[in-house]
């Protein structure tokens, strides 16, 4: 099973998820499931969705990310996604998806940077 | 144009959605495509493979490399669903006469260079789409 593969990581007051490669869709809800658990379980103030391995983003992929996006906002955590490829970029663009207004970093490092700012002081 | 290669694959399940991706992109590699124009084929095959299990239930994917003057990929998607009624509708972004997000159909048009639609009310759609190597830009 793929979903197995997908861990979620706390450092400090953030969690950390890496997407895979080619997630079916059940990995993908599988995700959500997880994210939101582990909001329940100690709250996060911060999660950083890491895609850098993510090939295809299609509409399902999307929708569900941006539903798991408002899901930690209604917890109280601010979400930015990182490292998406070029291609993909163009792709979903092109596709016509917007991702809504999910904060995005080119990296990691960059996302933990930018949910500082986002929290503005706010301990992490 | 002719044929180097057909591959088929069902769509019986909401899994067989990611072995389309996976085939189709091995395929448009093997084709000579660029990464972008790989990710905007396998894109318009998720897409339009996720029509059919969401409107169809189950149906057939079929692939193949086209060679001869141009080279390019085809890809058919075909089902014995309850078809499409109002084709104009369908090709509308947003619209969705069900489950979906309404991107399927205009944005797997967006992302390719051709685009065939065949669907009787009734008895089933089939879908054809070619992507050309020549007119790739990028």
């Amino acid at each position: 099973m793929m979903s197995s593969s997908i861990s979620v990581l706390r450092l400090g007051g953030v969690l950390i998820v890496t997407v895979p490669s080619d997630p079916d869709d059940d990995t993908i809800s599988d995700l959500q499931v997880r994210v939101l658990q582990a909001m329940e379980g100690s709250p996060a103030l911060g999660l950083v969705l890491d895609i850098s391995t993510v090939q295809t983003v299609d509409s399902f992929f999307a929708r569900t990310i941006t539903e798991t996006v408002q899901m930690v906002a209604l917890m109280g955590g601010i979400t930015v996604l990182s490292g998406m490829q070029a291609s993909v970029a163009v792709t979903t663009t092109q596709l016509g998806l917007t991702l809504g207004t999910i904060p995005t970093a080119l990296d990691i490092d960059r996302a933990m940077v930018m949910l500082g700012t986002l929290l503005d002081g706010r301990r992490i | 144009m002719s044929t180097m290669e057909v591959a088929q694959l069902p769509i019986l399940t909401e899994r067989d959605i990611a072995l389309s991706r996976q085939g189709i992109r091995e395929a448009a590699v093997e084709c000579g495509f660029g990464l972008t124009d790989v990710t905007r084929i396998v894109t318009a095959a998720s897409e339009l493979s996720r029509n059919i299990f969401l409107y169809a239930g189950t149906g057939l994917v079929t692939w193949r490399l086209l060679s001869g003057s141009r080279v390019g990929i085809e890809i058919t998607f075909t089902d014995e669903g309850p078809g499409i009624d109002d084709l104009d509708k369908a090709m509308q972004p947003g619209y969705t006469s069900g489950r979906g997000m309404g991107m399927g159909l205009p944005g797997a048009k967006r992302l390719m260079d051709e685009m065939e639609v065949h669907s009787t009310p009734g008895v089933g759609t089939t879908i054809v789409v070619r992507k050309w190597l020549q007119q790739s830009y990028a």
